[in-house]
């Protein structure tokens, strides 16, 4: 990017000359700089300090930080043309019209601009360190004085006020650098020596309050480091925004991570309170939410921490809360979950409305499965140290995401019932059960005790959510009787094939019998809720279900319904014969399905499936009776004879009635169907079982008498081919002679 | 005015309902619902109308003052699920008649308004969030302005002011994004205290962020489209006082469900007036005949909170609530009070700026208490909104005659 593309710092700021820039001093370790340094009425706070010692990590922590390449290009940059800057910046003053503070700051700075030059020669590397050196100092003496006794030879030491203001315009000059372009810093350095310096002013500044609120030599040090802390948070907080807002990306494959991480990589967050995992861990699942890579969360985590140490906390936890709630929102679009209100979810269409049902349980699941652990993982890891505040930032965040899912869900409850509806309301139920006691304490815990009624209100919504959806489950069910006691159509079906409602009744049915765990304990609850509010005792109820769970009943209910509708209908074909082929091609259908689940047989039990067996196989014997046993009397001896002999003129016209009572039967039944194949050749086997022997035997009884064979038109084995074609569903196109 | 007065009356209130409809079933089998001049159907009316009238000018009365402050709102909803309660009782006793028409129709669209104003409630929901925020601005600035140690004197230091400047700023941005999304422009000069947004004209994505879109899109639960406005016009839709044929027809029911429709819309209107929420607009007809005793107390609220409303300096609120305004009052006065400060701060100037602080502590305090409760209190009205309509529909469906 252009140097002129910025917002540079005002002129008025003092230029710093050295050829190194000087910020980096100030970063430098401790011990290393007071083996330099010699110079006046420092000495002492230096030996006490050094005395004291830090933790040799931080140390190394600095050393690193020193070998950044970022601060080589910045006394380049310093020399960008001065004309132009104030230039600019005069534009930009006029026209932030509440931007009063910056204007009163340039006294301030002025005064900064002769200290300055009057130590200029002194500004070195070693003077810059040292400051950062007494500061770190001081707040640790003043800390110990604040912890214990405030005894006397603990007083923090003195700190030239020249010093302070060096230190607090390096940070100063730095965040200026920086600030014109959000996330500038944050993305482009992982040198976050910048943020122990803003932190060590603002413990500076924040403890100069305390122990000296209105000591006189302190009292422009302490302006003047409060207002440069203020800035410094806004910065921090533009950073953090940032940082949340842009550097999210597709986690890469887990080698991808560890390998570009840098050498010399942050010191792994501290995991006091004990997340063992890290965000990492979340990369490898097969959802692709967006994640934050690591060194990411460790900025995020440092920046927050300074933050909450100044006392910025609010701000701090609003740019957080904010963007996630933003970024959750957006994830969930890219599922497809669309907020909607009530009153349009009534109106739509179901085609429409399936569809985004389909989306709000993926997201569902989605969000409680990957994105929440996520989030909760997040917000533990960036405020780590503040569990308080973390699980506080994460269960409102998924509060919020659980009351947009669940009113969606109460919103699809409300609609109209209607049969179709049943397994997305089932599917929605499941959702919901499964986001269970235990889940819940999975996602809150750590819950404080005072946002434990959020868990609580939680849970009683989403229980009061699933059993509208159970009692809209229950109610959808139920629909289905009347929806067949509804089909009452006067026209019979063709050929006494399946009828349409046998199909649509049992497919459903099976389709149900598949959540059939889920309605059991649906129509548990909702049989336990009548009970309730009727204040019957559940023993009537339990005498009348013969050990049938209440869904059991139901789904028995809904077949017998079916059954009588079925005879009812049956009672339109004219020919009875035709009835039982109709009855028993949807009797065998049904069994068919029963049969073919796993799960109906359980809810119907055994008795009830043989009593269907045997129901099929009475119809079956209904047919042959009322199909052929005219056809069989024609066998009969009875009849033939005339005074004791033989008649031939009876015998023909036997044999001709025969003939055209086959015709007949074999025209009409030969256009009948059964689809079923098994019940097919069962059928034709067994007419065949009783006709062709019957006949063969008339034959053989009888054909002699006849002088011709004219009137003996099939033989016995015709006979069984011209069965064998019955109940094909092809209208004959007229008995051929067989040969 | 304790915050708590009204918290727990949700619970006896509703109670009373209850029992009321549970020794009213007993009675049900003796009474005949199908004869519409019966006494007891006559009484039961006039019990509903007296009681709904009652309630109200309680609620008239307790105004005064106190019209429009976050107590008086939940009191308002308490007496809507009070007002629900007995209606409940009214529909299950006469359910035969409800079942038959012309009622079946009437009472079909009183659920239908019931849904519509399900939406209002989840709208409200997040202004109370909203208002939830708003107060952590406010946070902010106390925090900023703090003064632990009263004694402590020139310590008003200009980061401080700074901090509480920014905060105030955002504050009046967000509150201006809701009532004016196109307000960017403005929010966009005014975006000072952050950083430069020197750049920002020419990136539109800084653009956004300058605007303040960052705290945008809170609302969880309606769509952008969503308007407050055109919803409460959809459950005031084809509401008009029963005919007298009507009446009669259907033995005085219809007044009824009618006095239901009206408290409805009512009550979703007032809380759109007083809670901040996506394009509010208070422009509906109430058209209530004054012969009906509730008639009186809900037209002088009505009237009430429209004057409010047209007050020049409320015009422009998010929202009628007083909290609010109190609000609005003290960030803007402190907002002043800042912008004039010349360093280093004379102590008068320190001790004005105090004030403001301590009038804003008191503000947020008003807050603290009333807005969780608040947020369950609309909660329960959804929820016996949908309660009632769900029973509402089965009892119809289960005994049609």
């Amino acid at each position: 990017m252009p140097c002129n593309d910025r917002f540079n710092p005002p002129p008025s700021l003092p230029a710093f000359p050295p050829p190194l820039y000087p910020y980096l001093p100030l970063l430098l370790s401790l011990r290393l700089s007071s083996l330099s340094f010699s110079s006046s009425s420092l000495l002492p706070i230096f030996l006490l300090h050094s005395g004291g010692g830090r933790p040799q990590t931080r140390e190394r922590e600095l050393m690193e930080k020193v070998e950044s390449p970022l601060y080589q290009g910045k006394s380049k940059e310093e020399n960008i043309d001065d004309s132009n800057r104030k230039f600019k910046q005069e534009e930009e003053d006029k026209e932030d019209q509440i931007n009063q503070g910056r204007e009163e700051e340039k006294p301030d700075k002025e005064a900064t601009k002769e200290d300055d030059q009057g130590d200029n020669s002194q500004a070195t590397h070693s003077d810059a360190t040292s400051i950062s050196a007494d500061i770190d100092h001081f707040l640790s003496v003043a800390g110990s004085g604040r912890d214990g006794q405030n005894q006397s030879h603990h007083d923090p030491p003195e700190i030239p006020a020249t010093a302070i203001e060096r230190s607090v315009s390096l940070v100063e000059k730095e965040i200026t650098r920086y600030e014109s372009v959000a996330g500038d810093w944050s993305r482009k350095s992982d040198d976050l020596s910048l943020l122990d310096a803003i932190d060590r002013i603002s413990k500076f500044s924040a403890t100069l309050s305390t122990i000296f609120p209105s000591e006189a030599k302190y009292v422009k040090a302490k302006k003047r480091a409060g207002a440069v802390v203020q800035r410094a948070m806004s910065f921090l907080e533009e950073e953090f925004r940032s940082l949340l807002e842009d550097s999210i990306s597709k986690p890469e494959p887990r080698s991808k991570i560890s390998k570009c991480k840098k050498p010399n990589s942050l010191p792994r967050p501290n995991h006091n309170n004990g997340s063992p995992t890290s965000p990492e861990t979340t990369s490898g699942s097969p959802e692709t939410d967006p994640i934050y890579p690591p060194v990411v969360v460790e900025k995020l985590r440092k920046i927050a921490g300074v933050m909450i140490a100044a006392g910025y906390e609010t701000e701090c936890c609003q740019v957080f809360i904010i963007t996630r709630r933003n970024a959750f929102n957006d994830s969930l679009t890219k599922i497809g979950f669309q907020k909607m209100s009530i009153d349009d979810i009534q109106k739509m269409q179901w085609e429409s409305l399936e569809g985004k049902i389909a989306a709000c349980i993926k997201a569902f699941k989605h969000s409680i499965t990957n994105s929440f652990s996520y989030e909760r993982e997040l917000a533990g890891l960036v405020f780590s140290g503040h569990q308080a505040i973390a699980s506080s930032l994460f269960s409102n965040l998924a509060r919020g995401v659980i009351i947009q899912l669940l009113n969606f869900a109460e919103a699809v409850a409300m609609t109209k019932c209607s049969a179709e509806k049943l397994f997305k309301v089932l599917d929605m139920y499941e959702a919901l059960r499964d986001m269970n006691a235990e889940e819940m304490d999975n996602l809150f815990t750590a819950e404080l005790e005072g946002s434990s009624s959020l868990r609580t209100d939680l849970q009683s919504e989403i229980s009061s959510v699933r059993s509208r959806l159970g009692k809209a489950a229950v109610a959808i069910f139920c629909d289905l009787e009347s929806s067949i006691k509804a089909d009452d159509s006067r026209i019979p079906v063709p050929s006494g094939a399946i009828h349409p409602l046998t199909r649509y009744v049992m497919n459903y049915l099976k389709y149900a019998s598949e959540y059939k765990n889920t309605l059991e304990q649906v129509f548990q609850d909702h049989q336990k809720s009548v009970n309730k509010s009727s204040g019957n005792d559940t023993n009537s109820i339990n005498n009348d279900s013969r050990n049938f769970s209440p869904f059991a009943m139901q789904f028995i209910e809904a077949m017998d319904l079916l059954d009588s509708n079925l005879e009812a209908k049956s009672k339109l074909y004219k020919d009875p014969a035709l009835s039982y082929i109709f009855l028993m091609n949807n009797g065998r259908y049904i069994m068919k399905k029963i049969k073919g689940s796993s799960e109906i047989p359980e809810l119907l039990g055994d008795s009830l499936i043989r009593k269907r067996s045997s129901d099929l196989r009475q119809y079956h014997k209904n047919y042959q009776r009322e199909a052929w046993s005219k056809v069989l009397a024609c066998f009969k001896d009875e009849g033939l004879q005339v005074k004791g002999n033989v008649s031939k003129q009876m015998v023909k016209e036997r044999f001709k009635s025969f003939n055209a009572m086959f015709e007949e039967i074999h025209r009409r039944q030969s256009s009948w169907v059964v689809s079923d194949e098994q019940m097919q050749s069962e059928l034709r086997v067994s007419v065949s079982a009783v006709i062709v022997p019957a006949y063969r035997s008339f034959l053989g009884r009888f054909r002699q008498y006849l002088s011709s064979h004219k009137h003996v038109k099939y033989g016995a084995d015709d006979l069984e081919n011209y069965i064998d074609e019955l109940f094909s569903g092809n209208p004959s196109v007229g008995m051929k002679k067989r040969t | 005015m304790p915050a708590t007065e009204y918290q727990g009356s949700s619970t006896p209130f509703s109670s009373i309902g209850r029992s009321i409809l549970s020794t009213r079933r007993e009675q049900i089998h003796a009474m005949d619902a199908g004869h519409h001049h019966d006494a007891g159907l006559d009484q039961d009316l006039d019990a509903f109308q007296r009681r709904i009238a009652a309630l109200f000018h309680d609620l008239s009365a307790s105004a005064g003052d106190d019209l429009l402050s976050l107590a008086w709102v939940r009191k308002l909803l308490d007496t809507f699920l009070v007002c629900q309660e007995e209606f409940r009782v009214v529909l299950f006793n006469h359910r035969a008649a409800f079942g038959r028409p012309p009622l079946d129709r009437m009472i079909a669209d009183f659920f239908e308004r019931g849904v519509k104003a399900l939406d209002v409630c989840n709208a409200i929901r997040d202004g109370v969030e909203q208002l939830r925020q708003w107060r952590k601005h406010l946070e902010i600035v106390l925090v900023a302005l703090a003064d632990p140690r009263k004694q402590r004197r020139g310590a008003l230091g200009e980061g401080q002011l700074r901090r509480a400047q920014k905060a105030l700023t955002d504050l009046t941005l967000l509150m201006l994004d809701e009532k004016d999304a196109t307000g960017s422009v403005l929010s966009h000069r005014n975006r000072s205290f952050g950083r430069s947004s020197g750049s920002s004209s020419r990136d539109p994505h800084h653009y956004r962020r300058s605007s303040g879109g960052h705290f945008r899109s809170l609302s969880w639960s309606v769509s952008r489209s969503w308007s407050a406005a055109r919803q409460l016009q959809a459950i005031g839709n084809n509401l008009a006082a029963p005919r007298g044929h009507e009446v009669v027809a259907t033995g005085g029911l219809v007044v009824a469900v009618f006095t239901m429709s009206s408290v409805l819309l009512f009550v979703m209107w007032a809380l759109v007036a007083a809670i901040p929420c996506q394009d509010r607009g208070l422009g509906i007809h109430l058209s209530i005949p004054r012969s009906y005793p509730w008639a009186a107390p809900i037209l002088s609220l009505h009237e009430r909170i429209v004057e409010e409303s047209k007050k020049k300096e409320r015009k422009n609120s998010s929202g009628l609530l007083k909290e609010i305004h109190r609000m609005e009052k003290c960030a803007h006065h402190l907002t002043e009070l800042m912008d004039s400060i010349q360093f280093p701060v004379m102590e008068e100037k320190e001790a004005e700026v105090r004030q403001g602080v301590e009038e804003l502590g008191r503000v947020c305090q008003s807050m603290d208490g009333g807005l969780d409760p608040l947020e369950r209190q609309v909660r329960e009205v959804f929820h016996r909104i949908v309660r009632s309509r769900t029973e509402g529909l089965d009892c119809l469906s289960r005994y049609p005659e």
